[in-house]
C-alpha cells in the first residue's frame, strides 16, 4: 500500500540476509561439467552449463545479429532523408518503428507459437527486433553524414545505389560497425531474457535456477555474461580502429604530457603512423 | 534578301554547353540577378569576387544543387557523369582510398544500370591510375584520403574528375592550398583534359593573377550582378 512506511522496516537488513545467503559467494559450480550427459570433452568447463549457456547465446545472437543487420541495412538506407525521397523514407521508418515497438520478448513468445519452444523461435524473435533497432540507429548515422560528399555525387549523376554504397556506407562505417557490435553486445545480454521464455541459450538455464531458488549459481551465470560483454567492448573497438582517426594517430603518453618537450621528443618521435608519406605543402 | 557568308571558323565553332537566361540566385534573398550567359566548349571561367557574394551559390546553381530563385539554366551535357564537381570541401570519402575516391569518377561514365557493386571495366581502371599518375598520387593510391594532407585530397579530388572526363567542370577554389608547383601539376591536368574531352571549366578563384593566368574569361561579381570582363 502506498504510503505504508511500515513496509520498509527490516527493509535493508533483509536484502543483506538475501545477499549473504542466497546470492553471495556465487556458485562457481555452473563452471563444472554436468553429471548428465557423461563430458567427452577434454576441458571440464565445455561441458559445464555456463559454457553451454553462453555459447548456445552468442550463436543465437550473432545469428540474429548478422540477419538483422542484413535487413537492417537497406531498410536504413531507404528510410534515411538525405539518401532517399520522402516517399521511399516514410514507409521505411513505419516498418522499423512497427518492428520495435515489440520487445524481443513477445517477438519470441509470438514465434514460440509458430516453431516450438527453442533455439529457432529466440533467432527470430532477435533478428525482427534487431532489424527495427538496428535500422533506426543507422538511419540516423546517415541523415548525420557531412553533406559534401552526398552533393558531389548528386552533381556528377551517379545513382541511389552508388551514392549508398561509396559514400553513405563508408563514410558512415563508424558508426555502422560501432551499431552491429552494440547490438550484438544487446542480443548477447537479452539472450539471458528470451531464453526466460523457453528461447534457447543461456537464458533457459537463468530460468531454471530462478525456479530452484538456487540465485548463487544465477549470479556466477549473470558474472559471466559481464565478462563476455567485456569482451565484446573490447572487440568493438579493435574492429571500429580500423575506420576511425584514432587508429591514425599515437596515443599521447603520459611523458609528453608531464615532461618538457624537449625531453619526452627523446622517447616519442612519431605522432603519425603514416608520416612517411604525408608531403608538407 | 541580303546574304550573310559565314566564315570559314564556323564550321568548327564550339557548342554551347550550358546557357543562363535571366537567371537570380540566392537563398531566401537574391545574390546575383539577371544573370545571362553561355558557357562553351573550351572555356576556362574564373569567377572572382569577394566572400559571401555568391560565387560558390552560382556554382551550386549551375550544378543543380539548388534552384534558382528565377530564370532558366539549360545544360546540354549528359545528367551521368557530364557535370564534374569540385566543392571547396572536396566531397571525399575519408574512410575509402585514394583509388577508390578517384574511381567513382570514372563510375558515372558507365551506364545507370551497371551495378553498384560490380567492379569497372577494364579500360576504366586504366584511366583511373592515369589519372593518379598525371596527379603525382599513384604512391598513396591505397591509403585512405582522411589522413592525406590538405593539398594532397586537393589532388585526389581533381584526379576524380579527370578520370570523370566531364564536359562541365565546377571548381570552388581547388588551387587553395597548393604549392606553385602543384598549381602548375594540378592546372595542366586539369587543361589537358578539357582540351582532350573539349570540355569548360568554370572556377572560383580568390587569386586574381591566377584566374587570369589560367582563364579565357572572367566573370567578375559586383554589386549582385555578373560582369563579364574582357582577358587582356
Amino acid at each position: 500500500m502506498v504510503g505504508d512506511w511500515g513496509r520498509l522496516s527490516g527493509g535493508w537488513d533483509n536484502l543483506v540476509i538475501f545477499f549473504n545467503e542466497s546470492l553471495w559467494p556465487p556458485d562457481w559450480s555452473i563452471l563444472e561439467a554436468q553429471s548428465y550427459p557423461v563430458c567427452d570433452q577434454e576441458v571440464e568447463l565445455f561441458c559445464s552449463v555456463a559454457w553451454l549457456g553462453m555459447v548456445e547465446t552468442i550463436k543465437i545472437a550473432f545469428v540474429a545479429t548478422a540477419l538483422g543487420f542484413v535487413f537492417a541495412l537497406p531498410l536504413s538506407v531507404l528510410a534515411a532523408n538525405n539518401l532517399s525521397p520522402l516517399w521511399m523514407a516514410i514507409p521505411a521508418r513505419i516498418i522499423l518503428a512497427a518492428m520495435r515497438s515489440l520487445p524481443s520478448i513477445i517477438w519470441a513468445v509470438l514465434f514460440m507459437i509458430i516453431f516450438d519452444v527453442g533455439t529457432l523461435a529466440g533467432i527470430f524473435a532477435m533478428t525482427f527486433y534487431t532489424v527495427g533497432y538496428l535500422g533506426k540507429l543507422q538511419f540516423e548515422s546517415m541523415e548525420g553524414l557531412k553533406n559534401a560528399p552526398l552533393e558531389v555525387a548528386k552533381a556528377m549523376g551517379m545513382t541511389r545505389a552508388e551514392t549508398a554504397w561509396y559514400i553513405a556506407l563508408p563514410e558512415s562505417a563508424n558508426n555502422l560497425l560501432s551499431h552491429l557490435m552494440f547490438m550484438f553486445e544487446y542480443n548477447v545480454r537479452h539472450g539471458t531474457v528470451i531464453g526466460l521464455v523457453g528461447a534457447g541459450g543461456i537464458g533457459l538455464y537463468i530460468n531454471t535456477y530462478l525456479k530452484l531458488t538456487q540465485y548463487d549459481k544465477v549470479v556466477a551465470l549473470l558474472i559471466v555474461v559481464f565478462i563476455v560483454v567485456v569482451i565484446i567492448d573490447f572487440l568493438s573497438m579493435a574492429i571500429r580502429s580500423t575506420v576511425t582517426e584514432e587508429g591514425d594517430v599515437q596515443r599521447p603518453s603520459w611523458s609528453t604530457i608531464f615532461l618538457p618537450a624537449s625531453i619526452s621528443s627523446k622517447y616519442h618521435t612519431t605522432p603519425m603512423k603514416y608520416n612517411s608519406s604525408k608531403e608538407d605543402e | 534578301m541580303k546574304s550573310i557568308q559565314q566564315p570559314v571558323e564556323m564550321k568548327f565553332m564550339n557548342e554551347v554547353l550550358a546557357h543562363l537566361h535571366d537567371v537570380s540566385i540566392g537563398y531566401d534573398t537574391p545574390l546575383i540577378e539577371g544573370i545571362n550567359v553561355e558557357i562553351s566548349e573550351g572555356d576556362v571561367i574564373a569567377i572572382l569576387g569577394p566572400s559571401g557574394i555568391g560565387k560558390t551559390t552560382l556554382l551550386r546553381t549551375i550544378s543543380g544543387l539548388i534552384r534558382p530563385l528565377s530564370g532558366e539554366i539549360e545544360l546540354a551535357i549528359p545528367s551521368r557523369g557530364g557535370l564534374g564537381y569540385i566543392p571547396q570541401r572536396l566531397g571525399l570519402v575519408g574512410n575509402l582510398s585514394v583509388r577508390a575516391n578517384v574511381s567513382m569518377g570514372a563510375r558515372v561514365r558507365t551506364s545507370r544500370w551497371w551495378p553498384a557493386v560490380f567492379p569497372l571495366p577494364k579500360e576504366f581502371e586504366e584511366d583511373i591510375t592515369k589519372a593518379m599518375q598525371h596527379l603525382g598520387i599513384e604512391d598513396i593510391a591505397d591509403q585512405p584520403v582522411r589522413i592525406l594532407s590538405g593539398g594532397q585530397q586537393r589532388r585526389v579530388a581533381t584526379a576524380r574528375t579527370v578520370a570523370q572526363k566531364p564536359k562541365l567542370v565546377l571548381a570552388d577554389e581547388f588551387l587553395g592550398e597548393l604549392d606553385d608547383d602543384n598549381v602548375e601539376v594540378v592546372m595542366s591536368t586539369v587543361r589537358a583534359t578539357i582540351r582532350s574531352q573539349n570540355s569548360a571549366l568554370i572556377m572560383v578563384e580568390h587569386h586574381e593573377e591566377l584566374a587570369k593566368e589560367v582563364a579565357n574569361r572572367i566573370w567578375r561579381i559586383k554589386d549582385g550582378k555578373l560582369i563579364e570582363e574582357v582577358v587582356a
